[in-house]
């Protein structure tokens, strides 16, 4: 019943989400008025692009092609980023030595990895699915270095008194703490993962949508380059308020106890 | 004897704080360290706990379970008062539902109402939240329960219902107290004796019996008691303001 009343207020916070969205169309509309159709398609005329792409033959393809990658990517990223970051965090000799890697890592442009990566893998899917790797495991990096750095060490004493075993008290102690510094990292994760895939594709010639773009794009045709930017930013959204907003709300339902009960999504 | 401490020595840093210290925590007995801030009360606690290997000295711990009752309630932010309640059961290995069974017990035990009993720490009371920590030191039915300054965040009414609490208790279930206090009140209300730490001489000066039963005393006859006391030489550094290691 909890659960029922938390979508329905989920549900209910996205009527101001979507009055914002809806605002952002109407600048849109104006912008396309003032410089032209050609430059700028209409609102309308993009989703009625998106329809025809929908329809079209190619787009199951070409969509579950580019989510793959970008969901091959994230879980990279989450995972070896989320792994590496909980051990410098415990240890302070790695954090000494792996800090100023990922710095290093996080100030190479994502273009020089497409780069380099196109050339140690080629044209394949492989480019993607790395680069996407390599740009947003950092801030995973970074979220779970701070959240086990900064652990409660007054509970883990209190559950040594208990004798409670080291990994009972990373699961029950570390573990919740960490999820609330993870969760905005992989909000950003997904979001660098969306766009790094995209643009890795069209760079690498290696297909999916990244493909579709740069196909729209040596036929000027205007309104697939603003239907597919659409279609990509509609999955990054579905993946944040879809999934991972969820996801954490029915992991931390605890964090809402205490606070006032209208308190926005 | 529950527990014995001989010859303590600890320090941080190379600054000597507790030398040759040695303390016995009888069966069924409490004893409460009182002392001013900084003299090493709660680190003498640790050691006795577990929590920190003395530098010298020989711990002898002659009980299977202990508990511990910190200054801060130390509750899961993310678990119900009742699973936190539970929480020390965990390495037990019990069921589930007995887990449950036991804190619901502990929980009435302590005067937490059914309506509580689901509600997570950030909804509850100051004294609310100290009561689901002394629950869980008491679900796991100690042999000693050790308390580190509990109550002092707590008002006067409530530190005297939750002291009452813990001695009714430690008669009932027969377990010992190890109750660090800077408080000379709380020590005489709850203690059977009061052993006496001095950050002059980095350890205990003197032990003394209170008079009559824990919990029996009138609150004429404490309030006389710490009267005498805090005019005594040994208690002087409790009241003084001056030679403090703040």
């Amino acid at each position: 019943m909890p659960r029922l009343g938390w979508l329905g207020r989920y549900l209910w916070g996205g009527w101001a989400s979507a009055t914002g969205i809806f605002c952002l169309f109407a600048l849109w509309q104006f912008g396309s008025e003032v410089y032209g159709g050609f430059v700028l398609p209409t609102p309308l005329r993009t989703f009625a692009e998106i329809a025809t792409i929908v329809q079209g033959p190619v787009f199951r393809d070409v969509a579950a092609q580019t989510c793959m990658r970008t969901f091959l990517g994230f879980a990279l990223a989450a995972g070896l980023g989320g792994l590496a970051g909980a051990v410098a965090g415990y240890s302070v000799a790695a954090m000494r030595l792996l800090k100023p890697v990922v710095a290093v890592i996080l100030s190479v442009p994502q273009i020089s990895w497409i780069i380099l990566v196109m050339i140690w893998f080629g044209a394949t899917g492989t480019t993607p699915v790395i680069t996407v790797t390599v740009a947003a495991l950092p801030i995973s990096f970074a979220g779970a270095l701070e959240g086990v750095a900064t652990r409660d060490r007054s509970l883990d004493a209190m559950a040594r008194v208990y004798g409670v075993g080291p990994l009972r008290r990373f699961a029950t102690i570390t573990v919740p703490h960490l999820l609330s510094y993870l969760f905005p990292a992989w909000t950003i994760t997904a979001g660098t993962a969306w766009k790094v895939a995209v643009m890795a594709e069209l760079l690498a010639n290696a297909g999916g949508i990244g493909g579709e773009l740069a196909t729209a794009r040596t036929m000027f045709d205007i309104p697939q380059v603003t239907a597919w930017t659409v279609i990509v930013a509609t999955f990054a959204l579905i993946t944040d308020y879809g999934i991972l907003h969820p996801l954490r709300e029915s992991l931390e339902s605890w964090r809402r106890a205490g606070q006032p009960r209208d308190a926005a999504p | 004897m529950k527990l014995s401490l001989e010859g303590i020595g600890h320090g941080f840093l190379g600054r000597p704080l507790l030398e040759d210290v040695s303390l016995i925590l009888n069966d069924g007995e409490i004893v409460s360290l009182v002392g001013p801030s900084g003299c090493g009360k709660t680190t003498l606690l640790a050691i006795a706990v577990g929590l920190i290997d003395p530098l010298r000295g020989r711990v002898r711990r002659l009980y299977n379970r202990h508990a511990m009752v910190f200054q801060e309630p130390r509750l899961l932010p993310w678990l119900s008062a009742r699973d936190n309640i539970a929480y020390g059961l965990v390495p037990r290995g019990l069921s589930r539902l007995r887990c449950r069974d036991v804190a619901a017990a502990k929980a009435r035990a302590v005067g937490l109402g059914q309506m509580d009993w689901n509600k997570y720490p950030a909804e509850l009371s100051g004294g609310m939240r100290q009561r689901v920590a002394i629950a869980r030191a008491l679900a796991v039915q100690p042999d000693i329960m050790y308390l580190d300054e509990p109550f002092s965040s707590l008002d006067v009414g409530l530190k005297r219902i939750l002291q009452d609490l813990v001695v009714r208790m430690a008669r009932e279930e027969g377990f010992s107290g190890l109750f660090v206090t800077h408080d000379l009140v709380e020590a005489v209300r709850v203690a059977d004796r009061i052993a006496v730490l001095s950050s002059r001489h980095r350890g205990i000066v003197e032990v003394r019996t209170v008079p009559g039963r824990p919990g029996e005393r009138d609150e004429r006859m404490v309030f006389d008691l710490v009267e005498r006391w805090s005019r005594d030489a040994v208690f002087a550094e409790l009241f003084d303001g001056e030679g403090r290691c703040l």
